[in-house]
């Protein structure tokens, strides 16, 4: 049984759970023109880490990255994981308060932070403890339910779209690549990266075809324009580089005088947090996978439970949206390593385990 | 002759255990069965019949024993009292230690085969299972005339004992899933299967679920459908339903009677069943989350109009809502009590009197009764009795999550739903999967 629709399904609402919140903002901050140059060149990074990881994934009949790492020797397997680790559980940490922050700013302004880090831990925890499977039926499930509407409003968003805001197409900054190594540009693979480790930590009895999971990513390059080019086009580069949410506020000029709801944003986004719910479900899955194999004497559930009150005491000691800013920056160079070193070890790994299958056959 | 005392000694505990003498001539034979279950002057005269026929005239008991009966084999009292117990009629011999077991004219203890009265059938056949297991063997076979239908029969429990069968269709069926089965109730005949919570014991499912593992239907064209796709049917015996394994969600709003319809209404009535299910799980928790939390969703004049005829509801949204759903839960519960021919005012009194005085006397808001209504009838658009059950508590869970974080509760409670549902599986067969012939496809 072949289960690459519905890692393709996780693959794809982990990913557009990230996009809408926090990118826009970086891409619209790193360059003044030419931003779908940004947008490109972030996406043709993606999907060549993705072709690289699925690939030296392939090669392998079904371990997960633990496995294959293993392989190579426990001392090995325990220093390149041991990022990866780290950078899921900052992953974890960062979501879950930015997240929360966003809540509140937007349609939650009275009720308490800590309540709603609470409440996402707790659900993320719950899906997590039930397994890879439930996950991922859960997200097909989600996805059904959710997808229309989100589709809905991103249709709906080219409202108050001004053609005009799209040129000038390119300016010498922009051909120059300069604002790669800036540290917006460098934040903004946030919405690049987590999304595809899981694919590494899918077990063996979730078979799936890497081929399908690249071919999917294309869905994404629309989802990637639309969430820059909507409030770029809506209120001009200017404005919307003043926003610390763009695409959100874009939305928000969306009236419909035939819908019975004023604020079709609100949907929008509580989609977009059901995809991130699930996100957090799998990451917190994956980093309960490693910590099983380094701790073999921890019960998994017990762990998953550990990891969730550490996630949730981090977010509580974090008081405001500037440190959540800078432990993203801090972030940056575990995500370098988890988006090139990994797959490029994986591959590596792969072709030195093929190259050794056709030795000895 | 050593059986006579024994079965005199449990006259006087049964009382409807009768000992009956009779001539079978030459032998003086002595007839044992019950009266509840044995239709007996029939009987005698059944037997008779039998005596006279050309082959009985030298010995009787001998045509018996391998005619209409058996001829049981060194008779113990244990196996006399189960052949008595279970309805059959025992012909002892007086002058040898000869005992035969008969099939004899029983006494009809089983309504016709009338309509169903759980399920409604509009365009489709209309027949109904009963409670005789034997009728409702009958009936599923009539509907498939199929060589490939196999057909288990078991007898549960020690006590109370119970025939029950396992039907399915060979090559057709899930293997994984039949294997499983098998194994299961093989492995633990010796339990007692008074009620279905005590089979999904025996099965192996886990006690505190929110949906059976299994379905049941009261029609014999679901059970044959379900059969023709590759899943298992076990019939109990006194249970007019029949059990179907594994359930799925589809089964709340796939069905075999859509079939008889063309295909644009099939789409039709299963896309209305879906809102149905979302409508009632959705509904008074979206009410609770826009008024009491997140009213600037809404358009100024329906937030206007609401709050409007909210005015003068002297409590929460939350509590509003509980107050109400409490009424109707009642009303549903005292409606499967109440006799036929006082349901009908009661429904006029809860539905008209009721909900125009509550709102009236400023308990509740107009809103919430039409958001309620349109929850209850919701509930039951979807297919069988206990799938209606089965989604009936989690807008209790949305509810209180809508009064906590608004419409982000309500968002969170259905993902918590949606992981619940994919949680949920029978013998490793996911209740989200789709389910395709002869295997399956997640």
């Amino acid at each position: 049984m072949d289960k690459s629709r519905q890692v393709v399904v996780m693959y794809l609402i982990s990913h557009i759970g990230l996009i809408f919140f926090l990118y826009p903002a970086d891409i619209i901050a790193s360059l003044s023109v030419g931003h779908w140059s940004a947008i490109l060149f972030g996406f043709v990074c993606h999907v060549a880490m993705l072709a690289i990881f699925t690939k030296g994934l392939g090669c392998f009949d079904a371990l997960n990255v633990i496995d294959i790492f293993q392989g190579v020797g426990k001392i090995f397997a325990f220093f390149t994981l041991l990022p990866v680790l780290l950078y899921f559980v900052m992953i974890l940490i960062i979501a879950v308060r930015a997240y929360s922050e966003i809540v509140t700013e937007i349609f939650l302004g009275e009720t308490p932070l800590w309540t709603i880090m609470l409440l996402f831990v707790a659900v993320s925890t719950f899906i997590s403890l039930l397994g890879i499977e439930s996950i991922f039926r859960t997200g097909v499930l989600v996805a059904l339910l959710f997808l229309p509407l989100l589709l809905f409003v991103l249709v709906l968003s080219f409202q108050n779209a001004d053609w005009h805001y799209v040129l000038p197409l390119i300016d010498r900054q922009a051909a120059s690549f300069s604002y790669v190594i800036g540290r917006p540009y460098l934040q903004s693979l946030f919405a690049f990266v987590g999304g595809f480790m899981f694919l590494g930590f899918v077990p063996s009895h979730v078979p799936f075809k890497g081929r399908y999971v690249v071919g999917a990513s294309f869905l994404l390059l629309p989802m990637f324009l639309v969430s820059v080019y909507v409030p770029l086009l809506t209120f001009g580069e200017n404005t919307a580089s003043r926003f610390p949410f763009p695409f959100i506020m874009a939305v928000d000029t969306v009236s419909i005088s035939w819908l019975m709801f004023d604020r079709v944003t609100m949907f929008f986004m509580l989609s977009l947090i059901c995809f991130l719910l699930l996100f957090l479900a799998l990451v917190m899955w994956n980093t309960i996978q490693m910590l099983k194999r380094g701790l073999p004497f921890i019960r998994p559930a017990a762990a998953n439970i550990l990891l969730a009150a550490l996630v949730l005491v981090f977010c509580l000691l974090i008081p405001n949206w500037q440190l959540v800013e800078r432990l993203l920056w801090w972030n940056t160079s575990l995500r370098l390593y988890a988006a090139i070193v990994i797959p490029c070890l994986t591959l590596a790994l792969g072709m030195r385990h093929r190259r050794k299958g056709v030795v000895q056959p | 002759m050593n059986m006579l005392p024994f079965l005199q000694a449990r006259k006087e505990l049964d009382s409807d255990l009768f000992l009956h003498r009779m001539l079978l001539p030459p032998h003086a034979v002595i007839l044992a069965g019950f009266n509840s279950l044995i239709d007996l002057p029939q009987t005698i005269l059944m037997l008779q019949q039998q005596a006279q026929s050309a082959v009985a005239v030298d010995n009787p008991l001998l045509a018996l024993g391998s005619g209409i009966g058996s001829a049981m084999k060194d008779p113990t009292e244990r196996t006399i009292w189960d052949a008595i117990a279970e309805g059959h009629l025992v012909v002892l011999s007086e002058s040898s230690d000869r005992c035969i077991k008969i099939v004899p004219v029983g006494r009809s203890l089983s309504r016709a085969i009338e309509s169903p009265s759980t399920e409604n059938v509009l365009r489709g056949a209309i027949s109904a299972f009963n409670e005789d297991l034997d009728t409702n063997i009958g009936l599923v076979k009539k509907h498939m005339l199929s060589e490939q239908l196999r057909i288990r029969p078991y007898i549960f429990g020690q006590d109370q004992r119970r025939r029950t069968v396992l039907l399915y269709m060979e090559g057709k069926v899930h293997e994984h899933l039949l294997r499983s089965i098998l194994r299961k109730i093989e492995s633990r005949k010796a339990t007692d299967i008074p009620d279905l919570q005590a089979l999904s014991d025996l099965l192996g499912f886990p006690k505190w679920t929110l949906f059976t593992r299994f379905n049941t239907t009261e029609l014999p064209q679901d059970a044959a459908y379900a059969l023709r796709n590759g899943k298992a049917v076990l019939l109990l015996d006194r249970f007019p339903f029949a059990v179907v394994l594994p359930s799925l969600l589809s089964d709340m709003y796939i069905s075999e009677n859509d079939r008889n319809s063309p295909s644009v209404f099939r789409l039709f009535f299963q896309v209305l069943r879906i809102l149905g299910i979302l409508t009632n799980i959705l509904m008074p928790g979206l009410y609770v989350a826009l008024v009491s939390v997140n009213p600037e969703v809404l358009r100024i004049e329906l937030a206007l109009s609401i709050a409007g005829s909210r005015e003068g509801v002297p409590y929460p949204a939350l509590i509003e809502t509980l107050l109400m759903l409490f009424v109707l839960e009642l009303t549903l519960e005292s409606s499967i009590r109440l006799p036929k021919s006082i349901g009908p005012t009661i429904t006029m009194i809860g539905g008209i009197i009721l909900g125009q005085a509550v709102v009236q006397a400023k308990l509740v808001s107009n809103i919430l009764i039409i958001v309620l209504a349109a929850t209850t009838i919701a509930n039951f658009t979807v297919i069988g009795f206990h799938n209606a059950n089965a989604i009936r508590l989690y807008k209790y869970l949305l509810l209180v999550l809508s009064a906590m974080y608004g419409v982000l509760g309500l968002f969170v409670g259905i993902v918590l739903i949606c992981a619940y549902l994919g949680h949920v599986n029978s013998f490793g067969i996911p209740y989200l999967s789709r389910w395709k012939t002869g295997g399956r496809n997640g």
